[in-house]
């Protein structure tokens, strides 16, 4: 189905937790695992900008219906970036938009060629380099999504759910975006298949393994992922990717974890039980 | 690709615009810095109420209101271009500016979109203009244009105090934006209230780029030698390579060209003139802008 960019843009806001009472967090803590887990999805969310930057590098940006979405996304993304840091606030942990900076600062070299190679690639294969973005947008935004909502559901505290849920939602338009793009670009051209399924296949690697330490992303993988339920999550994720045309087969996010050594089985992580709940 | 913006006649909303215009916050923090995070909590959707239809279907609007208002448009839907620019350069590294764009295209984005409104108004196409086939012009030209590539690299040589010329020049296209604005108020009074609304909106912008430019100016020789080389070598408005040669000398002409509009100009220069270093280039700034 087409995605109709008026209706998204008309309706695009910033997520809403004025009504969330996120004093529950001062009353009834998360762990520092899963406080762990939420600070590198907040990193992940204001960073959003520098995948902005890479996707503007190519020709896709010029299309109206493109520049209009990326506008609302990039939003969206951020405010999804404060909601999560006014949770972690509430458990001390400060993050401020000089920390984003250092964090960035960090990035080094491979940040500074990434938009020179995205250019000249881009330059080079023309319109069907269109299609890897948007194909790879979908799998973040299908693995953000299977994030958010396993959070949401694994941590048993209401107010978090309800944030998350509400992100989540978000994440599902954003989905429907890349999904459709994605879907029409590829069904179009043949190369741009071939282009895009060597790319995911080789290059693809979980949101934020780019900006994040190794061991925060194996850190996050396990705390979400391990065990039989998490798993399964992940499969679905790569059943969407493999419904894409000429991505049949394809498994990037199962490998993914299967190279980090997050189990498959069991149980996976447990929360204890909650002191005020 | 299906359903293009540009492809369709008239999107729905055109007549049904949102009911209300939100109050413009002032985003001053206690200490009178700008604050950013209520700049971005408090930025501003849908204009389009704010585009009097009733007054342009009873009094109409002069063929030069028109093309000035097509113009605008067009600058103001440049913001990804812009935002490219920026980007690939250390100024993405910085999140406090990053968390300023993120709501001013946004707000750009709506203010593109309600100047639609008033060419669907007066029956006028709403989608953009083709691509320009451009010939290659002075070196400042070919700068401006130059693809994400070059201004990577630059942008890397450059490193963290390219900040400063990318806040500065702008500031300077807000200026010549919110001059633009004033003038199609005057020309069109069934626009003034739009053009008031956009100037006020755009002061927001104006406070944040000048605070920062202010401050990474003071902070830094090497800041001050590469923002005075970018405005040198600007070309007016950012976004400006986009449109013909044509509307650059009509807009040149209609918001600078009059004894009041080479006042303004000059008044531009004379505010540049007041932030640390770049007083003289100032006057080439002002130079450019009169045809």
């Amino acid at each position: 189905m087409a995605f109709d960019i008026d209706k998204y843009t008309a309706g695009s806001k910033p997520v809403a937790w004025s009504d969330i009472d996120l004093e529950e967090f001062e009353r009834d803590p998360l762990p520092p695992e899963t406080l762990r887990v939420l600070r590198y999805m907040c990193d992940v969310e204001y960073h959003t900008v520098c995948y902005l930057r890479d996707l503007l590098t190519t020709p896709s940006y010029n299309e109206p219906e493109v520049g209009a979405f990326m506008t609302m996304w990039n939003r969206e993304e951020f405010w999804h970036g404060e909601a999560l840091a006014a949770v972690l606030g509430k458990h001390g942990i400060t993050v401020d938009f000089d920390e984003l900076k250092s964090t960035r600062l960090k990035l080094g070299w491979k940040d500074r060629l990434d938009p020179i190679k995205q250019s000249l690639l881009g330059g080079m294969v023309g319109k069907d380099f269109v299609a890897v973005h948007m194909a790879w947008g979908a799998v973040n935004e299908w693995s953000a999504n299977a994030a958010y909502l396993r959070m949401a559901k694994l941590e048993q505290h209401e107010t978090l759910a309800v944030l998350l849920k509400r992100i989540g939602a978000q994440e599902t338009k954003h989905v429907a975006f890349y999904a459709s793009q994605a879907r029409e670009r590829l069904a179009e051209s043949r190369k741009a298949q071939v282009l895009t399924r060597f790319v995911l296949d080789r290059f693809w690697g979980p949101v934020g393994s780019t900006i994040s330490e190794e061991s925060e992303v194996k850190h996050v993988m396990g705390h979400l992922f391990a065990g039989e339920e998490g798993r399964k999550l992940i499969q679905d994720v790569d059943s969407h990717i493999a419904k894409l045309p000429g991505m049949e087969g394809l498994r990037i996010v199962e490998k993914s974890l299967d190279k980090r050594g997050i189990a498959a089985e069991g149980p996976g992580y447990v929360p204890a039980q909650r002191v005020a709940a | 690709m299906t359903s293009s913006r540009a492809s369709r006649p008239t999107p729905a909303r055109a007549t049904s615009p949102s009911p209300t215009l939100g109050p413009i916050a002032t985003a001053e923090a206690a200490d009178g810095s700008f604050d950013v995070r209520e700049f971005a909590r408090t930025a501003q959707g849908s204009q389009r109420a704010a585009v009097d239809l009733d007054a342009i279907r009873e009094h109409g609007l002069p063929a030069e209101a028109i093309r000035l208002v097509r113009i605008l448009r067009d600058l103001e839907r440049s913001t990804l271009t812009r935002l490219r620019n920026l980007l690939v350069t250390a100024t993405h590294k910085d999140g406090r500016v990053t968390a300023f764009l993120v709501s001013w295209a946004y707000e750009k984005f709506w203010m593109a979109d309600a100047l639609d409104g008033v060419l669907e108004a007066v029956g006028e196409e709403a989608a953009g203009p083709d691509p320009v086939e451009h010939v290659t012009k002075h070196f400042g030209e070919r700068m401006a244009r130059r693809g994400p590539v070059a201004r990577a690299i630059i942008g890397n040589i450059a490193g963290e105090q390219l900040v400063a010329a990318h806040v500065t020049t702008g500031l300077v296209d807000e200026w010549i934006q919110q001059a633009a604005y004033r003038r199609l108020g005057e020309i069109a009074g069934a626009l003034h209230g739009l053009a008031d609304r956009f100037i006020e909106l755009k002061q927001r912008h104006v406070r944040f780029l000048a605070e920062e430019a202010r401050r990474r100016l003071a902070d830094s020789a090497r800041a001050r030698r590469l923002t005075v080389k970018e405005l040198k070598q600007s070309v007016w408005p950012i976004g400006a390579t986009r449109l013909s040669d044509d509307d650059r000398g009509f807009l040149a002409r209609t918001v600078f060209g009059t004894a009041e509009g080479r006042a303004e100009a000059g008044r531009i220069s004379e505010v540049l003139a007041t932030f640390p270093g770049v007083g003289s280039v100032a006057p080439t700034v002002a130079a450019r802008l009169t045809p």
